[in-house]
């Protein structure tokens, strides 16, 4: 108990009457590197979750349904829809018909009929536009023009990589080149329907990968491509929106027991690739955290060994006048602990209302969206834990050392 | 009480071996004041930091009460030099970021006992002289006064034996009359066994013993002439 009252006394005496410019400078050193091991790992998941939401958003929902494994499309829509609507947490259903098309722009222009010109395929799909604006956010991103009427025929919403122009990242020989609201463009199905469409929205979701790559008519008029006898009560998907994003699992279960013959899934399930990418932004974060960690251990350490050593004198006169190694090592220890703390304190306000409260108001504007801040509870604990080890590791090893060799040695250095 | 044979102390190994201390024998009674002299180089700090635990030597005996000191683990040298030993050295050895009733009281901290050194230690720097000064940090504080608040420290935990190391070599003449008056007094009125390294001739007067070492060895032991 002694030992300790002692310890305490001499850290104490240490840290509030020793230099205060050395306290100052251990706690800015721990405090900047405890903000930086937040940040890093934060922008990353910031990233994933900007992907993350950019899926649920704008091409997914929460929940996917598609036919059974053996059929090409889901029958008795109305039915499903009106079932799945009832089920907890949802907030909204919309049935897709979906079909490849090849695009022209600007085709009366060609030389020759069987020159490229301005065309490429891309994914077109039917949708009522009300239900659709329950699920996903795409009519948020008209840029120009306007979103779809139920009761529209030959308009067409093109996303941004389809148009092309100076806002689309894709190169322009894989778009149309600059195709504007109110222009037209030809659409050529599988089936051989052909039809002119007049663009009403151009859209730009920053979903690089999948929304932006697609075109939107109503349901009606791709039911009438496809065959409004077959497809006036199908859907090749429906999606589903939930109230709450974690309850996916819950949802899913209880859409299943529902009973109609279809596939349920959560958008997760068809991350593809892009849970791969994401995957990869989780390892690159816990390298990024690992390497922020030990570059923070490495700094505070040598601040800490500095100013442990700039003490061997006062440790070898503790020493001398019959302090145990045990009240000496324990001062520096409480020492080392206390700016850790402090470090962690003053650190995480500086993350919680400096640095995420900037992002929040000025999120990073990247190519997949605005990315804020996200702080998982793992990159807390981590670089709590991270601190403080090498807080203690940084302070013991010096004053170990200097415990360890002769008293003579540590006041005159001889 | 102080009993040392054959003592020896070589810094260095190999070619670079230097010999401080060659063979020195000597005998401090309980109650004396002894002087250690010498030329520098002589080994007067040596023999010090050796009789004080500071230091060890290379061979031979050295036992306090029959005690061989040469045989202490790591904790029990250091509860001699807390319980039985005291400490002035020659630069002010006080404790930065401490005031001075706190440099005073730090050794009894050590003992983990309440007993009472907050009391002991104002009553001590009273017979200092320095009472109006225990919450002035040490930097404050003139030389003299330094080395009298760490004649307080030293004498804090009731020692039976207090080393001094030069302790007027960095004071004045008035500050250097004054402390080894303070050494005086503490020997005939506690009893305190006091050895003390100088190199100042005139340090002599105040002392029962005089030891002269030359070259690693003792020269010369005898009582002073005030003896």
């Amino acid at each position: 108990m002694g030992t300790l009252k002692l310890a305490v006394f001499l850290a104490y005496k240490s840290i509030f009457k020793g230099n205060r410019w050395s306290l100052l400078l251990i706690l800015m050193v721990m405090s900047l590197s405890f903000a930086n091991l937040l940040l890093t790992p934060s922008i990353l998941s910031g990233v994933t979750d900007a992907i993350d939401r950019q899926r649920i958003d704008t091409t997914y929902g929460n929940i996917v349904i598609d036919p059974q494994h053996n059929e090409y499309s889901i029958a008795r829509t109305r039915d499903i829809e009106e079932a799945v609507r009832r089920v907890p947490g949802v907030t909204g259903v919309s049935s897709r018909l979906t079909s490849s098309a090849l695009f022209e722009y600007e085709w009366k222009l060609k030389d020759r009929p069987e020159d490229k010109g301005k065309s490429g395929t891309w994914r077109v799909v039917g949708i009522d536009p009300i239900h659709e604006s329950e699920v996903t956010t795409i009519h948020r991103h008209i840029f120009d023009g306007t979103d779809l009427e139920p009761s529209d025929r030959d308009k067409i919403l093109l996303g941004i990589e389809i148009a092309g122009g100076e806002r689309s990242e894709t190169a322009p020989f894989q778009t149309l080149q600059g195709a504007r609201v109110g222009d037209t463009v030809r659409l050529t199905f599988p089936n051989g329907v052909q039809r002119e469409y007049e663009i009403k929205g151009l859209f730009r979701a920053r979903d690089i990968a999948v929304a932006d790559h697609t075109a939107f008519v109503t349901r009606s008029e791709m039911a009438s491509v496809l065959g409004r006898d077959v497809y006036s009560d199908r859907a090749h998907q429906m999606v589903v929106r939930l109230g709450d994003s974690g309850l996916e699992a819950r949802a899913v279960e209880e859409i299943r027991a529902l009973g109609f013959p279809v596939e349920v899934r959560t958008w997760h399930d068809y991350s593809g690739a892009l849970s791969g990418v994401v995957s990869s932004f989780d390892i690159v974060a816990s390298l990024i955290s690992g390497i922020g960690l030990v570059v923070a251990g490495i700094v505070m350490f040598i601040v800490i060994y500095i100013n442990v050593l700039h003490s061997r004198r006062h440790i070898g006169i503790l020493r001398a006048i019959g302090i145990g190694r045990g009240a000496i090592i324990g001062s520096y220890l409480a020492q080392a602990l206390f700016y850790s703390t402090l470090g962690i304190v003053v650190g995480g306000l500086l993350f919680g209302f400096g640095i995420q409260e900037y992002f929040a108001r000025y999120p990073l504007d990247l190519a997949i969206g605005q990315v804020s801040l996200v702080l998982q509870p793992g990159t807390v604990v981590n670089a709590i834990t991270g601190l403080v080890a090498a807080g203690i590791f940084a302070g013991l090893v010096p004053v170990l050392h200097i415990t360890r060799q002769g008293i003579i040695h540590a006041i005159w250095g001889k | 009480m102080i009993e040392v044979r054959n003592l020896h102390k070589v810094y260095g190994r190999g070619p670079a071996a230097t010999p401080a201390l060659k063979g020195i024998a000597l005998s401090v009674e309980q109650g004396e004041f002894v002087a250690i002299m010498g030329r520098s180089g002589s080994g007067k700090s040596t023999l010090l930091h050796i009789l004080g635990l500071l230091d060890s030597p290379t061979q031979g005996e050295f036992r306090i009460q029959g005690t061989d000191m040469l045989r202490l683990s790591d904790t029990d040298e250091a509860r001699y030099r807390l319980e039985e030993f005291g400490y002035v050295f020659q630069e002010f050895s006080l404790l930065p970021g401490m005031s001075v009733l706190e440099n005073v009281y730090v050794p009894a901290l050590g003992l983990g006992r309440n007993n009472g050194f907050k009391k002991r230690a104002t009553e001590l720097l009273r017979t200092v002289g320095l009472v109006d000064r225990m919450k002035h940090d040490p930097t404050e504080l003139s030389g003299g006064e330094q080395q009298r608040a760490a004649v307080a420290r030293a004498l804090i935990n009731r020692p039976k034996i207090l080393f001094a190391d030069e302790p007027t070599a960095s004071l004045d003449l008035a500050s250097a009359r004054v402390v080894l008056d303070l050494f005086r007094r503490l020997n005939n009125e506690l009893k305190l066994t006091i050895i003390m390294v100088t190199h100042e001739p005139d340090d002599a007067q105040y002392v029962d013993r005089v030891i002269w070492l030359k070259d690693g060895l003792i020269a010369d032991d005898g009582p002073t002439a005030s003896k």
